[in-house]
């Protein structure tokens, strides 16, 4: 859906509606990201959910090229029994 | 010559005489098959997060490794006909990272 020229408000006006689409990055892409390891099971245990299994990309907003490390990384700590396979272990 | 990551679960029953044996019995087939260990740490006696083999619990150690790819699948097959391995990962990387890696440091926090 195109936004009609008319309704564009100055950035402050914008600020603070609720109707405002900000724009959201992908957390690992940035210049001062972390970067994924298998070993970092504190980063990996914020992208699985109570059940242990891997939120989906379009709610953690994680690029499709990372979200395939991010995944590799996970599986690779449930193999090391580094983390569960069934729930989610809060360190 | 290629940089690998290894990981490995020892038996929890074993006493350190013989885990030091172990140990020494996987560097020297390191050097046989002419790779070269950079770095390792100890992360010591963890719980596992499910039973493997009936153990709660596991030795965890961890390597980093310079050597050739094809040598890496006769490591592999030694080490899954060893009784005292639980498990093990093996893990290819560009670059190694600097110790201590993130394991021990959430550990102290």
């Amino acid at each position: 859906m195109k936004k009609s020229r008319n309704n564009y408000k100055p950035r402050e006006d914008r600020k603070n509606s609720p109707f405002e689409e900000r724009k959201r990055f992908c957390p690992f892409s940035q210049i001062n990201s972390p970067v994924i390891d298998y070993k970092d099971l504190k980063l990996l245990s914020r992208y699985i959910s109570e059940k242990g299994k891997i939120t989906p990309s379009r709610i953690t907003n994680v690029s499709s090229k990372k979200q395939k490390q991010l995944s590799q990384a996970i599986k690779r700590a449930r193999f090391l029994s580094l983390m569960s396979y069934t729930h989610k272990i809060f360190i | 010559m290629n940089k690998f990551e290894a990981v490995i679960l020892y038996n929890p029953d074993l006493s350190n005489l013989i885990i030091t044996k172990e140990e020494e019995a996987f560097n020297s087939t390191i050097e046989k098959s002419s790779g070269i260990i950079i770095n390792k740490e100890e992360w010591g006696l963890k719980n596992l997060s499910y039973k493997i083999n009936n153990y709660k619990k596991a030795f965890y150690k961890y390597y980093q490794i310079e050597i050739n790819g094809t040598q890496v699948q006769d490591l592999k097959k030694n080490l899954t006909q060893n009784e005292k391995v639980l498990r093990h990962l093996f893990v290819k990387v560009n670059e190694h990272q600097t110790l201590p890696t993130k394991m021990v440091n959430n550990e102290e926090k």
